[in-house]
C-alpha cells in the first residue's frame, strides 16, 4: 500500500514535471498534421484490399492523393491564426507526405483546426514562379495533379479497382475521380474547394519547446457515403468539376482528430 | 503600371551599351507595335533577353518534348504559315495520332488573354505544358521533359546562358518558351503600313473590303488583333467529333459549341480554317457566313442571318484579308529552327 502511494506520488510528480512554460508570444513552433488514411475501421492498403462501399460495391484503392492547404488554428480565447501559403500534397503512396508539417505556429493554446481540401482559388490563377514546391506543374510525372489543358489542379484523386465499374480501353474494371474546379478564372465555373473545420479532442500546446502533432483520420469510404451515397456503377470515370461536386461533399465529411500527441 | 513599363525600357535602353560591348545595334526582341493596345501578358515579369529567347526557340524546335523524341511544337507550328500546320485540318501527335482540333496560329502571343480554342489556359506561362502533356499532341510529362534536358550537353548550358545557372526548372523552361512566343509579333503586315501611314497605298478592292469588314465583320474580328477574344458559336453544322468548345472548360450550358474568335492576322497562310480545319479556302469561309451559317443551339445573336454578302463583296473582302499578311514575320530568319 505504501509502495503504491509512493508509485502515484512519484507518476503525479512526473506529469506535473511536464507543466508548460507560460506562453510567449513571440515564440513559433512546428505543428505535425499526420493524416492517417482509412477505410471505416480497416487499415487502408493500396491495391492489395478489396473493400466494400455502402452501395455494397467492392472496390481497391490504387492512388489516393489530396492536397490540404489554408491552415488555420482556434486558440482557446477565440482568436484564430491563419496559416496560408503552407501547402501539402497528401499522396498515400508516399510514407513521408502523410506527416506534412504546419512551419511558423504562434505559442498558444489552441482547440480547433480548420482546413481547405484543394489548391484555392488565389494560388490556383498564381504566376508560374509561385508553383513551387507541391505546386510544381512538373511534379508528380504520370501521377500528376495539375490539369494543363484546362488549367486548374486536382484536389482530391483516387482510383482503384472494382467490379461495379465498367471494363475500360485497357481491360481494367477501373473506378477513376479526380476532382478539381477552383470556381473558374474569368467564368464562373464549378466550385469543389471545401473546407473542413474539426474541433480538437484535447488542448493542443504549442510552446517553444512543444511542438504537437494533430492526428486526424481520414475515413475514405466516407467518399462514397459522407453525406450521400455514390455508386461506382452510376459514374466510374468521374473528371468533370460539375460532376465531382457529391464526391467533394462526401470526403469533406472524412476527417476528424482522434488525439493529439 | 504602363509608365512603369516604359520606364523598364528606357532603362534597358540606357543600360544595354555598358552590359554589352557588341558594337551592333540590337533589335528589341519584343517591339510594342503603336497601332496595337496594351500587351495581357507582364512583360516586366520575364523580359524577353537574346538568351532566353535562343533558348525558347531551341525548346520550340526541339522533338526531345515529345515522348518517343520525334515531335517538336514547330511541327504543327511552321513559322511559314504563321505558325500553323498547313495542309492538315487537326493537329498530329506521336504515333501519328490524330488530335481534335486545328493548331492554332502562334503570333501576337503577349496579347492573348487566353490560350486554345476552348480558353482553358489563361496565362501564357502555362500554355505548353498542354501540348507537351496531351496524349494525342506530345504525350510527354513536363518532369520526364526537364530530365531529359538536364541529360543533354546542350540545354544546361543554355539554360546557365539564359538564367546564369545550369539549373533547368519547370519555371525556367516554360518562361523561355514564352520569351521565344512573346517575340513572335506580326505587325508589319501592307493593312499595318497602310494604317500607321508608312507609304503603304491599299488598292481600290482592298480598300472597299476594309470598309465592308469594318461593317460587317469586325464587332467579332476587333481592333488591330481582328479578335476581341470572346467565344462563339458560328454556326458551324454540328459534325464530326461534336466538339462543344468552351463548354469542356466552363461547363455552362450556355457556352456549348462556343469557340474563340481567332485573329485574322496572316489568314491567307493558316488555311485550313475552323476549330477544326474544315474549310480549306477562305472563299469557302466566307461562303459559309453569307449563305451557309447553321442556326444550332447557343448561335451567336449576330448570325441569326448570316451575313448578307454578294459574291463581289465576299471577294473584296477576301482582297482586304490578303493585306494582313505579314512578310517579313513569316519570312525572319531570326524566327527560323535550325
Amino acid at each position: 500500500m505504501k509502495q503504491l502511494f509512493i508509485g502515484m506520488l512519484l507518476l503525479t510528480a512526473a506529469c506535473s514535471s511536464e507543466s508548460l512554460e507560460p506562453i510567449n508570444p513571440n515564440d513559433k513552433n512546428i505543428v505535425t498534421l499526420e493524416f492517417d488514411n482509412r477505410v471505416a475501421a480497416q487499415t487502408l492498403v493500396l491495391n492489395d484490399t478489396k473493400y466494400t462501399n455502402s452501395s455494397g460495391e467492392d472496390f481497391t484503392i490504387t492512388t489516393l492523393n489530396y492536397f490540404i492547404s489554408n491552415v488555420a488554428l482556434k486558440k482557446t480565447d477565440g482568436t484564430v491564426v491563419k496559416m496560408p501559403d503552407q501547402y501539402f500534397l497528401v499522396r498515400q503512396a508516399d510514407k513521408g507526405s502523410l506527416m506534412p508539417v504546419l512551419k511558423d505556429v504562434p505559442a498558444a493554446d489552441y482547440t480547433e483546426m480548420t482546413f481547405t481540401i484543394g489548391v484555392d482559388s488565389i494560388k490556383s490563377i498564381s504566376a508560374i514562379d509561385q508553383r513551387i514546391g507541391v505546386l510544381d506543374v512538373a511534379s508528380y510525372g504520370s501521377d500528376n495533379m495539375y490539369w494543363s489543358w484546362n488549367s486548374g489542379y486536382i484536389f482530391f484523386k483516387m482510383e482503384g479497382i472494382s467490379s461495379a465499374a465498367p471494363i475500360n480501353t485497357a481491360g481494367l474494371t477501373k473506378y477513376q475521380y479526380h476532382v478539381g474546379g477552383f470556381g473558374g478564372r474569368t467564368a464562373a465555373t464549378a466550385n469543389n474547394l471545401r473546407t473542413v473545420t474539426v474541433s480538437l479532442p484535447s488542448v493542443a500546446s504549442v510552446r517553444k519547446s512543444k511542438s504537437p502533432t494533430i492526428h486526424l483520420i481520414a475515413d475514405i469510404s466516407k467518399v462514397f457515403s459522407g453525406v450521400s451515397p455514390l455508386k461506382i456503377a452510376s459514374g466510374a470515370v468521374v473528371m468533370s468539376p460539375t460532376a465531382a461536386g457529391p464526391i467533394a461533399n462526401n470526403y469533406a465529411k472524412a476527417f476528424s482528430v482522434d488525439h493529439i500527441h | 503600371m504602363r509608365k512603369i513599363l516604359l520606364l523598364s525600357f528606357w532603362l534597358m535602353a540606357c543600360t544595354s551599351p555598358e552590359k554589352d560591348p557588341d558594337p551592333v545595334v540590337r533589335e528589341p526582341l519584343f517591339k510594342q507595335p503603336t497601332n496595337f493596345p496594351a500587351p495581357a501578358y507582364a512583360l516586366a515579369s520575364n523580359p524577353v533577353t537574346e538568351e532566353g529567347f535562343e533558348l525558347g526557340k531551341a525548346l520550340f524546335n526541339d522533338p526531345l518534348l515529345s515522348r518517343d523524341n520525334t515531335i517538336s511544337c514547330s511541327e504543327c507550328h511552321n513559322q511559314i504559315y504563321a505558325f500553323t500546320h498547313h495542309g492538315h485540318d487537326l493537329s498530329h501527335g506521336v504515333d501519328n495520332r490524330v488530335g481534335t482540333r486545328n493548331a492554332p496560329a502562334v503570333q501576337n502571343m503577349a496579347w492573348q488573354k487566353e490560350f486554345f480554342w476552348d480558353g482553358g489556359v489563361g496565362d501564357l506561362d502555362l500554355f505548353s505544358v498542354a501540348p507537351i502533356e496531351n496524349p494525342l499532341e506530345m504525350d510527354e510529362n513536363l518532369d520526364h521533359v526537364l530530365k531529359k534536358l538536364k541529360s543533354t550537353q546542350k540545354y544546361p548550358a543554355l539554360f546557365a546562358k539564359a538564367y546564369g545557372s545550369t539549373e533547368i526548372t519547370s519555371q525556367k523552361f516554360l518562361k523561355a518558351l514564352s520569351q521565344f512566343m512573346l517575340s513572335l509579333v506580326s505587325a508589319n503586315s501592307r493593312y499595318d503600313k497602310y494604317v500607321r501611314k508608312e507609304g503603304v497605298i491599299l488598292s481600290f478592292e482592298e480598300l472597299e473590303g476594309l470598309r465592308l469588314f469594318q461593317q460587317k465583320c469586325s464587332s467579332c474580328h476587333a481592333g488591330n488583333l481582328f479578335t476581341d477574344q470572346s467565344y462563339r458559336n458560328n454556326g458551324l453544322n454540328i459534325q464530326g467529333s461534336k466538339d462543344e468548345g468552351r463548354f469542356r472548360i466552363t461547363e455552362r450550358v450556355e457556352d456549348r459549341f462556343k469557340f474563340k474568335v481567332p485573329s485574322l492576322r496572316n489568314v491567307e497562310m493558316t488555311a485550313p480554317y475552323m476549330h477544326d480545319g474544315r474549310f480549306y479556302t477562305l472563299e469557302e469561309v466566307l461562303h459559309h457566313y453569307a449563305s451557309n451559317v447553321q442556326q444550332t443551339t447557343n448561335v451567336d445573336a449576330s448570325l441569326k442571318n448570316g451575313i448578307p454578302l454578294t459574291p463581289e463583296e465576299q471577294a473584296n473582302i477576301i482582297s482586304f484579308l490578303k493585306t494582313l499578311t505579314d512578310r517579313e514575320f513569316l519570312t525572319n530568319p531570326k524566327f527560323a529552327g535550325n
